[in-house]
C-alpha cells in the first residue's frame, strides 16, 4: 500500500465516521438549536464525501442547499416556534419526552437499524462495477448540445423530470403561503458588521451564481447550485434588514417565481403544437435553449428559497 | 384543426395543460376560478380524443426529448393507464365544479393552483413507465395532497396535515431507496427495459421490499392506515374527495405496474401474507367505521376498508381478480368522492357532521343525501353499480381459484357497508323537534356530489365496454377477456 492510497484510506474512515457519529448526536440532541447545528455539520461532511466518491455535482448541492439554506430554513423555523423572540433560554430548552414516547423511540430506532445493518451487507453484496447508463449518455453526449454529463441529463435526456422538481419547489413556497404565510417579523436596524458583510458578500455571491450557472454547461454546476447560491444571497440581505419595496412584491415576484417553470412549460406545448415529442429539442440549438432553461430557472430557484426563508403571506412579503 | 388534432400528443397534453392552469392560477389569483374551469374542460377534451386514438390504434408509448429508454423518459398509455386517467379526469371536473362555490375568496386563490398541480401531477403518475420519474410525480402529488389537507386551517386539519407530510415523505424516500437499489443492480429506471433484465436476486427482493413498504404506507394499507382518518376526515370537502378517490390509488397504481412488469414471479407466500393484511383491512375499517360518530370520519374508514379489497387481488393472482380491482379502483373513485362530496354539503349547510344530528338533512338536502346513498350502493357492491362487476369479479375469482375465504371477506365487506350506510341514512331521515339554522348550498355543489354518485352506479351498465378497455396493451398477466 503506497503512502497516498494510506492517507486517503485513513481520511475516508475518518469522514465515514465523522458522519455516523454527527448523524448521531444531531438526532440524540435534546436541545433543537445544537440539533440543527449538528446537522449543517453532517451536511458539510456529507459533501466531503459526495467529492470523494466522484460526485462534484452532488456535493456542490449538498453544500448550497442541505448546509446552507436547509439549515438556515431550520433555524429561522425553530426562532418562530415560539410566540416571544427566542431567548437563549427557549432554544436551550430540552425537549421532554413521556414513557409511552420514549418506548416508540427506541422501538423506532431499533427498526432502523436492523435495516441499516440488512442494507449495508446487500450493498457490500451488490457488484461494485455497475456501469448505470454512463456509457449510453457518453454517446449520446455531443447530441444534447453541452458536454457535461450531469447537466446533459438533467436538462436534456431527463428534463421532464426537472421540469417536476422546479414544480415540487414552486409547490412548497405555495405550501408555506397557503398557511398564511408567517407573521413579519420586526425589522431590525442592520448592525453595522452585518451589513458590511452583506455589502461585500452580495456582489461575490451574485458572481458564485453567475459563473455556476455558466460553468453547468460543461463542468460541475448549473441551475440548481446556482440558484441555490442566489437564493443564500437574498437570506443574507434579508437578514441583513434589506427589505424589498412594496411594489416589487405583486406580480412582479410571482412572474419571478413562475420565471423558470413557465419557460418550461411553454417549451413543452410548443413540442405538443409542433406534433413533437415532449421536450425535444432541436439538435443545433440545444445548447443555447439549455442555457436559456438555466437562467429562468435559477432566477425562479432563487427567488423562491429566498421567499421560503422570508416565508411571510403573500399579502406583505419580500423577495430578492 | 383537424391535421393538429390528429398530430398532437393528447397524453403530454394531459400533464402540461392543468401544469399551464395551475401557474396561470398563481399568477392570476383574481382570475383563477376561470382559469381552472377552462383548464378542466381543456384536459377533459384531451382525455376524450386521447381515449379515441387509444380505443382505435392501441397502446403506444411516447418517448420524452425523443431519446427514449433507457437514456430518456418514456411515457406509457394502455388500457390500465387510460382507466386511471379517465376516472381522474372525471372525478376532477366533478371536484372543479363543486369548488367554484365551496371555498370563500381567500382560500379560494390558494386552492386553485394547488389543486391544478395535483391533478396534473396524478396524471404525470398514471403515464409514467419509469420508476424514477414516478418518484418524482409522487413526491409532486403527496406534496399537493398535504398542502390541501392543511386548508382547512382548523387545529385537526393542520395535525392530521402535518403527520400526512411525514407519513408521505417517509414513503416517497423509501420508494426512492429502493429505485436506486435496483438502478445500481440493473443499470436502467425505465419498467419495459428492467422487465427483461430483472432476476430473481437478494438486490431485487431487498429493493422490491422498500419501494412496497413505502407505497403501502401511501396507499394506508393496514396496518399503515394510521395517518389517513384525521387527514381525510379534517380536509376540506372537495380535498377529501380528492385524497380517498384518486390520491391512495396512485401508490396503488405504482405497486400493481411493478407487480405486473417486473416481478419475476408470483411468491404466494408473500401474496397470501398481503391478502391477510388486506382482511385484516376491511374488517378493522368496517368496524371503525360503524364506531364513527362523523360522517366524514365515517367516510374515510371506509377507504381503509376498500384499499383492503383492492390488496386481495394478490392471492388470487388471476387476470379477472385483477380486473375486478381496477373496476374497483374506478367505481370507488367515483362513489367515494360523491360521499366526501355529498358530507361536505351536509356540513356546509348545517355547520356539523355529528350522525347522531344528521336529523332533517332529508328534507334540506334531499340531492345531497340521495347521492350519499346512491354511492352507497356502489360502495355496497350492489347491482347495478360499479362496485357491484367490481365485486362480482373478484368473487368468481375467488372461487373458481379455489380460495373461497376471500369470497367471504368481500361478502363480509358488503354487510359492513350496508351497515355503515344505513346507519347514516337512518339518523337522516329522523325527525327533529326544534328547527336547526342552516346555510343554502349552492346548487352546483349538489349537482357535483349526485352526478358522480349516478356516475357510479351507471358504471356497472356499461361494464363491457370498460373491461374491453381495460384489455388494451394487455397491461395485466393472464388471459384476455374470453
Amino acid at each position: 500500500m503506497d503512502r497516498l492510497t494510506l492517507v486517503l484510506w485513513i481520511f475516508d474512515s475518518v469522514t465515514g465516521l465523522g458522519l455516523l457519529l454527527l448523524a448521531g448526536w444531531a438526532l440524540a440532541s435534546p436541545q433543537l438549536f445544537r440539533g440543527i447545528i449538528l446537522f449543517v455539520a453532517f451536511s458539510l461532511m456529507m459533501s466531503i464525501a459526495w467529492v470523494r466518491i466522484d460526485a462534484p455535482d452532488v456535493a456542490l448541492a449538498e453544500i448550497a442547499i442541505g448546509a446552507g439554506l436547509t439549515g438556515a430554513l431550520l433555524l429561522a423555523a425553530l426562532s418562530r416556534l415560539g410566540d416571544s423572540e427566542p431567548t437563549q433560554e427557549s432554544m436551550n430548552r430540552p425537549i421532554e419526552r413521556s414513557y409511552r414516547a420514549r418506548t416508540f423511540r427506541s422501538l423506532t430506532a431499533s427498526l432502523l437499524a436492523a435495516v441499516a445493518v440488512a442494507l449495508v451487507f446487500l450493498i457490500l453484496a451488490l457488484p461494485g462495477d455497475s456501469e448505470g447508463l454512463g456509457a449510453e449518455v457518453a454517446a449520446s453526449l455531443d447530441a444534447s448540445g453541452v458536454s457535461s454529463p450531469v447537466t446533459a441529463v438533467l436538462l436534456n435526456f431527463r428534463g421532464y423530470d426537472t421540469l417536476l422538481e422546479l414544480l415540487v419547489l414552486l409547490l412548497a413556497l405555495l405550501g408555506v403561503w397557503s398557511l398564511g404565510g408567517l407573521p413579519a417579523q420586526p425589522v431590525s436596524p442592520a448592525v453595522l458588521v452585518l451589513d458590511t458583510l452583506a455589502r461585500i458578500l452580495i456582489p461575490v455571491l451574485l458572481l458564485s451564481s453567475a459563473y455556476l450557472l455558466w460553468a453547468g454547461t460543461h463542468a460541475p454546476g448549473g441551475a440548481f447550485q446556482a440558484g441555490a447560491v442566489l437564493g443564500a444571497a437574498g437570506v443574507l440581505l434579508s437578514l441583513a434588514g434589506w427589505q424589498v419595496r412594496q411594489r416589487y412584491t405583486g406580480v412582479t415576484l410571482r412572474l419571478l417565481l413562475i420565471a423558470g417553470p413557465s419557460l418550461f412549460l411553454a417549451f413543452a406545448l410548443y413540442t405538443i403544437v409542433a406534433g413533437q415529442s415532449l421536450l425535444e429539442y432541436p439538435p443545433q440549438r440545444a445548447g443555447v435553449m439549455i442555457v436559456l432553461l438555466e437562467v429562468a430557472a435559477t432566477l425562479s430557484i432563487g427567488t423562491t428559497l429566498a421567499a421560503l426563508f422570508v416565508a411571510e403571506g403573500p399579502r406583505n412579503k419580500e423577495g430578492q | 384543426m383537424e391535421a393538429l388534432a390528429a398530430t398532437v400528443s393528447w397524453d403530454a397534453c394531459l400533464i402540461v395543460l392543468p401544469l399551464l392552469g395551475a401557474i396561470a392560477c398563481f399568477a392570476w389569483p383574481n382570475a383563477a376560478k376561470k382559469l381552472a374551469l377552462g383548464t378542466a374542460l381543456a384536459v377533459l377534451v384531451s382525455i376524450a380524443s386521447l381515449t379515441i386514438r387509444v380505443t382505435a390504434a392501441g397502446a403506444f408509448r411516447h418517448a420524452v426529448g425523443a431519446w427514449g429508454a433507457p437514456l430518456g423518459i418514456e411515457l406509457l398509455v394502455d388500457g390500465l393507464s387510460l382507466v386511471m386517467l379517465s376516472a381522474t379526469a372525471i372525478v376532477g371536473l366533478a371536484i372543479t365544479i363543486y369548488s367554484a362555490g365551496y371555498f370563500k375568496a381567500d382560500v379560494s386563490s390558494r386552492f386553485w393552483p394547488l389543486w391544478l398541480f395535483l391533478w396534473a401531477s396524478l396524471n404525470a403518475l398514471f403515464l409514467s413507465s419509469d420508476i424514477f420519474n414516478l418518484y418524482v410525480a409522487l413526491e409532486l402529488t403527496g406534496l399537493a395532497a398535504v398542502t390541501l389537507t392543511a386548508l382547512a386551517g382548523s387545529a385537526d386539519a393542520l395535525t392530521a396535515a402535518a403527520r400526512y407530510l411525514l407519513v408521505s415523505l417517509l414513503g416517497s424516500l423509501t420508494y426512492l431507496l429502493g429505485v436506486a437499489l435496483v438502478y445500481h443492480g440493473f443499470g436502467s429506471v425505465d419498467m419495459a427495459v428492467l422487465a427483461g433484465r430483472v432476476e430473481s436476486t437478494p438486490v431485487f427482493w431487498a429493493a422490491f421490499s422498500l419501494m412496497f413498504v413505502g407505497l403501502a404506507l401511501k396507499t394506508a394499507l393496514f396496518p399503515f392506515h394510521f395517518w389517513l382518518p384525521p387527514a381525510h376526515a379534517s380536509a376540506p370537502a372537495p380535498v377529501s374527495a380528492a385524497l380517498s378517490g384518486l390520491v391512495i390509488k396512485a401508490s396503488f397504481y405504482i405497486l400493481m405496474r411493478l407487480w405486473f412488469e417486473i416481478v419475476p414471479a408470483d411468491y404466494s407466500t408473500f401474496t397470501n401474507f398481503l391478502g391477510v393484511l388486506g382482511a385484516a383491512a376491511v374488517v378493522w375499517g368496517g368496524l371503525q367505521a360503524l364506531r364513527a360518530k362523523r360522517l366524514k370520519l365515517l367516510i374515510a374508514y371506509s377507504t381503509i376498508m376498500q384499499v383492503g379489497y383492492l390488496f386481495l387481488a394478490f392471492p388470487l393472482a388471476v387476470a379477472a381478480a385483477w380486473r375486478g380491482a381496477l373496476y374497483l379502483i374506478l367505481s370507488h373513485a367515483l362513489a367515494k368522492s360523491a360521499m366526501f362530496l355529498a358530507a361536505g354539503n351536509i356540513l356546509y349547510c348545517a355547520g356539523h357532521d355529528r350522525i347522531e344530528s344528521l336529523d332533517r338533512i332529508a328534507q334540506r338536502l334531499p340531492m345531497s343525501l340521495a347521492a350519499f346513498a346512491v354511492a352507497g350502493v356502489s360502495i355496497m357492491g350492489l347491482p347495478p353499480s360499479g362496485g357491484f362487476i367490481a365485486k362480482w369479479l373478484m368473487v368468481e375469482a375467488a372461487l373458481k381459484s379455489g380460495q373461497w375465504w376471500w369470497a367471504v371477506t368481500l361478502v363480509l365487506g358488503s354487510l359492513f357497508a350496508a351497515a355503515y350506510v344505513f346507519k347514516v341514512v337512518g339518523y337522516a331521515f329522523t325527525q327533529a323537534e326544534a328547527p336547526h339554522t342552516s346555510i343554502d348550498v349552492p346548487a352546483a355543489m349538489e349537482w357535483a356530489a349526485l352526478a358522480l354518485a349516478v356516475a357510479a352506479v351507471l358504471m356497472g351498465l356499461i361494464a363491457p365496454w370498460i373491461l374491453a378497455s381495460m384489455e388494451i396493451g394487455r397491461a395485466f398477466p393472464g388471459a384476455a377477456i374470453p
